[in-house]
């Protein structure tokens, strides 16, 4: 690592955000909230695989995206599914060929099993040093485990990560939960992005960051 | 501090001098329970028991048949297999939370038993403060802040509240241990669900 260079373990985000944050440091876990239609999985996606920057090791964990939907959409963005560099631990049940880069398991009700397929899957990529997570979506995995256990899933899963010194991106729809539930869910991340439709219009905020006032912007489609 | 209050530990072996053996090195610290073979360890085990110690090779009921029906009877133990070579697939894969390979000693088997009673421990901790926070959120909604600055309930809640998360933050560095990362994700999987949730 260059001498000097107190930016090179931080994960850039280039421009995808419309506020002022160019990049998060290692070991953060990030929320990113929103309505459905919102755009939150593309912004996540984006998040994963910021425009303009050279990709970092990846593993997205699904709940409700089927793997191969996953991959088109990172194949759009010019990211290559190779499983050295890119894995998908697959929770849908959704059925489907056998690949080194896709983990499937049932139901996201097997929360142990997710737990292994991540290790595995970092294991294999040969533990790299850097790595972004993607899960898509807390949401669904609600419907599956009552909110004690996705809580202390979310929890553990996300503390792995920071001590590993990843990046964490997770989704959640607020409107599908009670206020209750979201509120303590997003006392795990250290920040929240936030999206909402006003007048047709989308904003954007970030809550959790000092340096950031969490002030509504727009974030045009 | 009695030994039951260490936790509960069940030996399973068929030889019985290994057995002797274990509860020597063991029984100051917890509370034994010993089988000589796969049924009667089924038999043993309820919710009481923190560990058990599987020999893989036994005659009759093997280890890995005792573990399946462990699992399958939902149990909330943590199992570690004792073999007698390096395990040579992955133990992480057919569910066992740790292994130790014979012959072992008394510094290595505490060790092992310790670690699965604390990360045991870290799966309720993690529910406990789910339930703590879910409590504060409950009594935010209900009262302003200049009430809730007043309340004694509220300020020895928020104590706990942050006890727990440095206890917690303080063990993150652990879980990059592969091992000990699915079984504490094992451990709230099993865990009877007792806490209150927000539905």
């Amino acid at each position: 690592m260059a001498e000097g260079d107190a930016r090179a373990d931080r994960y850039s985000l280039a421009d995808t955000l419309p506020v002022d944050i160019d990049d998060l440091d290692a070991g953060m876990n990030v929320l990113v909230s929103g309505p459905p239609m919102s755009g939150k999985r593309q912004l996540v996606f984006d998040l994963l695989a910021p425009e303009g920057v050279p990709v970092d090791p990846l593993v997205v964990m699904t709940t409700d995206d089927p793997a191969s939907r996953i991959r088109a959409q990172f194949e759009d963005r010019d990211v290559r599914f190779d499983p050295s560099t890119f894995r998908v631990v697959d929770a849908t049940g959704a059925p489907g060929d056998s690949e080194p880069s896709i983990h499937r398991i049932s139901s996201p009700a097997d929360l142990t099993g997710m737990g292994v397929a991540f290790t595995q899957a970092v294991d294999q990529m040969g533990t790299p040093d850097r790595l972004r997570l993607g899960f898509v979506s807390i949401s669904t995995l609600l419907q599956y485990v009552d909110a004690e256990r996705a809580f202390s899933f979310l929890h553990v899963l996300s503390r792995r990560t920071s001590a590993a010194g990843y990046l964490g991106v997770y989704s959640i729809d607020p409107t599908t939960h009670e206020d209750r539930f979201v509120n303590v869910v997003t006392s795990i991340f250290d920040a929240a992005i936030e999206l909402r439709e006003e007048n047709g219009d989308r904003e954007l905020r970030v809550r959790g960051l000092s340096d950031v006032p969490p002030q509504w912007t727009a974030f045009p489609y | 501090m009695t030994a039951s209050e260490g936790g509960t530990v069940l030996i399973v072996d068929d030889d019985r001098e290994v057995v002797r053996t274990y509860r020597r090195y063991l029984e100051d610290a917890y509370a034994i329970r010993e089988a000589y073979d796969g049924e009667e360890a089924l038999d043993l085990l309820d919710d009481d028991v923190d560990v058990v110690l599987l020999d893989r090779l036994m005659p009759g009921v093997s280890g890995g048949e005792v573990l399946d029906r462990i699992r399958d009877q939902g149990y909330d133990v943590r199992v570690a297999m004792v073999t007698a070579v390096d395990p040579d697939f992955d133990i992480v894969d057919m569910g066992f939370d740790d292994y130790i390979t014979k012959p072992t000693t008394r510094e290595e088997l505490r060790q092992t038993i310790e670690g699965l009673i604390t990360l045991n421990q870290h799966a309720t901790d993690v529910r406990e403060y789910h339930s703590l926070l879910v409590k504060a959120a409950a009594l935010h909604e209900g009262k302003s802040t200049y009430e809730l600055d007043d309340n004694a309930a509220y300020a020895e809640l928020e104590s706990r509240i942050s006890d727990l998360e440095s206890t917690l933050e303080s063990e993150a560095d652990r879980l990059t241990d592969d091992s000990r990362f699915v079984a504490t994700l094992r451990a709230i999987d099993t865990s009877k669900s007792g806490g209150e949730t927000d539905g």
